[in-house]
């Protein structure tokens, strides 16, 4: 479980985040949502410990080593392979080398990349290289995983099929999300809650949606359930009201 | 144009070029003792070798470029990861690279001269100084610049700084070294050729004073020659190296 109470964050002078709380239940995929600049990724660079609070609390039961990440770029080392990047979360994490590897090898079959361990990033397509980093932070068997718009540089197909790919090992081995985006419909075809940040600066949090859509999920069957366009409708009038007050 | 016959290309104009040259030379538009026809050249060059006069002073020369480039580069790569490390040691030696990077540095041939002797110490000494300073800026941009994407990528899954020198400071730095280790070789043997110019007994660059001195341009011409070949020689070696070490760049 992770709780995020009262969050201060700042760059600079410039404060960005002010008394934000949220919570992201033991195996629940939450999003957090919110305008351009409200501070959303900053939030994640906080719970990873790459920034530091003004204030606030941020509470975890689990581990630093069991927390993985994923960027918006793939942030893939440009010098090792596919397989060489995937085996080096497991090295830092302590795992034997030949383990590692061997390890490694198995999550690029597992996410469809076969064949393509010995191959560098430059090498790879864009949803390639995600899908390697995706395996990166898997390979760890996180508790929580923090995702910072991972897929918005994919094509439609791609994305899908990744986030698919995605949500499945997340529903099988019971992995906390906190993701970031500023897709609504996407927050809401992979989530079990969704947060609304309003406008910043000194953004905090202003809306809390529960989505109850049945697991396993489609992620796009999901977006035709009958709960899901009343629910987006609400989430789009009360982020387009933080807007337009911002604009006023 | 095809890209695949562009050497061709190359060697039918340097051919046309040397019988242009030849042919201005036996008609005699151009003074021998200035300019000696490519021939003359081939066959001082040819001398040299024939004689087994070059072997010292090539063995000279090639000691000094080499001495000064291996040290040069050992010695600027760990100031420059020192100074980019370490806040207060770049504060202190940053400007003095930057004051030694804005003299021509073989201004300090003669000096090196009168601490080092005429022997191959100054050769070195002056072959090191403009390899270390190209090789210090190269390594203190290279991790100053380095992407922080992949450090924090690093630091998220758990690695310290042992982990950050290994996975993304290293490797980053050694694509930077590869990369200007071209100019390197190249200011290597310039520092050595022009130590030997200014006060020596043997190498290139001794000989290439004799021959001034004695106005032997078909000798000065061939030693040109010489060095030219030898330092693309070198290049080529440096990016087979380059190309198998960076292959993950393409």
């Amino acid at each position: 479980m992770l709780r995020v109470d009262s969050l201060a964050l700042a760059y600079g002078a410039t404060p960005v985040l002010e008394g934000a709380s949220l919570e992201v239940p033991s195996g629940k995929f939450v999003s957090l949502v919110g305008p351009s600049g409200s501070g959303k990724s900053s939030l994640l660079r906080a719970v990873i410990g790459l920034q530091q609070p003004l204030a606030g609390v941020i509470e975890t039961d689990i581990g630093a080593g069991d927390i993985g990440m994923l960027f918006q770029d793939d942030a893939l080392l440009p010098w090792r392979t596919a397989e060489q990047n995937v085996a080096l979360g497991l090295k830092l994490k302590g795992v034997a080398a030949g383990t590692a590897i061997a390890s490694a090898r198995q999550w690029i079959t597992r996410l469809g990349l076969y064949g393509l361990s010995e191959r560098f990033p430059r090498e790879l397509s864009g949803g390639q290289r995600k899908r390697v980093a995706l395996a990166q932070v898997l390979a760890r068997e996180p508790q929580l995983i923090l995702m910072d718009e991972p897929f918005a540089s994919l094509d439609a197909i791609v994305r899908a099929r990744v986030t698919q790919d995605l949500v499945r090992l997340v529903e099988l081995r019971g992995i906390s999300v906190l993701l970031v985006t500023h897709d609504l419909e996407e927050a809401l075809a992979l989530s079990d809650v969704v947060y609304l940040l309003s406008h910043g600066p000194r953004a905090r949090i202003s809306g809390r949606y529960e989505v109850n859509l049945p697991r396993p999920r489609d992620v796009i069957k999901a977006r035709s359930h009958p709960d899901f366009a009343p629910l987006l409708q609400r989430l789009w009038n009360d982020l387009s009201r933080e807007v337009g007050e911002r604009a006023a | 144009m095809n890209p695949n016959t562009a050497w061709l290309r190359k060697t039918v104009a340097l051919v046309i070029l040397i019988g242009v040259w030849e042919a201005c030379a036996d008609l005699g538009y151009f003074d021998p003792l200035y300019m000696p026809a490519p021939s003359k050249v081939a066959v001082a060059l040819f001398q040299l070798f024939a004689q087994g006069t070059i072997w010292p002073h090539l063995i000279a020369t090639f000691s000094a470029a080499l001495g000064g480039l291996v040290v040069g580069l050992v010695v600027g790569t760990v100031l420059g990861a020192v100074a980019a490390l370490t806040p207060l040691v770049g504060e202190l030696l940053a400007p003095v690279m930057i004051s030694l990077n804005a003299v021509p540095r073989v201004v300090l041939a003669p000096l090196f001269v009168i601490w080092f002797g005429i022997g191959v110490g100054s050769k070195v000494a002056l072959a090191f100084i403009l390899v270390a300073v190209l090789i210090f800026f190269t390594v203190f941009t290279g991790i100053r610049d380095v992407d922080r994407r992949l450090v924090e990528r690093v630091i998220t899954l758990g690695g310290g700084r042992g982990a950050l020198l290994r996975e993304v400071y290293g490797p980053s730095v050694i694509a930077w070294i590869l990369g200007n280790l071209k100019v390197a070789v190249g200011f290597a043997f310039t520092g050595a050729v022009v130590g030997e110019f200014v006060a020596a007994t043997k190498g290139l660059g001794y000989l290439l004073s004799f021959a001034q001195s004695s106005y032997n341009a078909a000798l000065m011409l061939a030693l040109v020659v010489l060095i030219m070949g030898f330092v693309l020689l070198l290049f080529g070696l440096t990016g087979l190296l380059e190309r198998r070490l960076l292959r993950w760049r393409g």
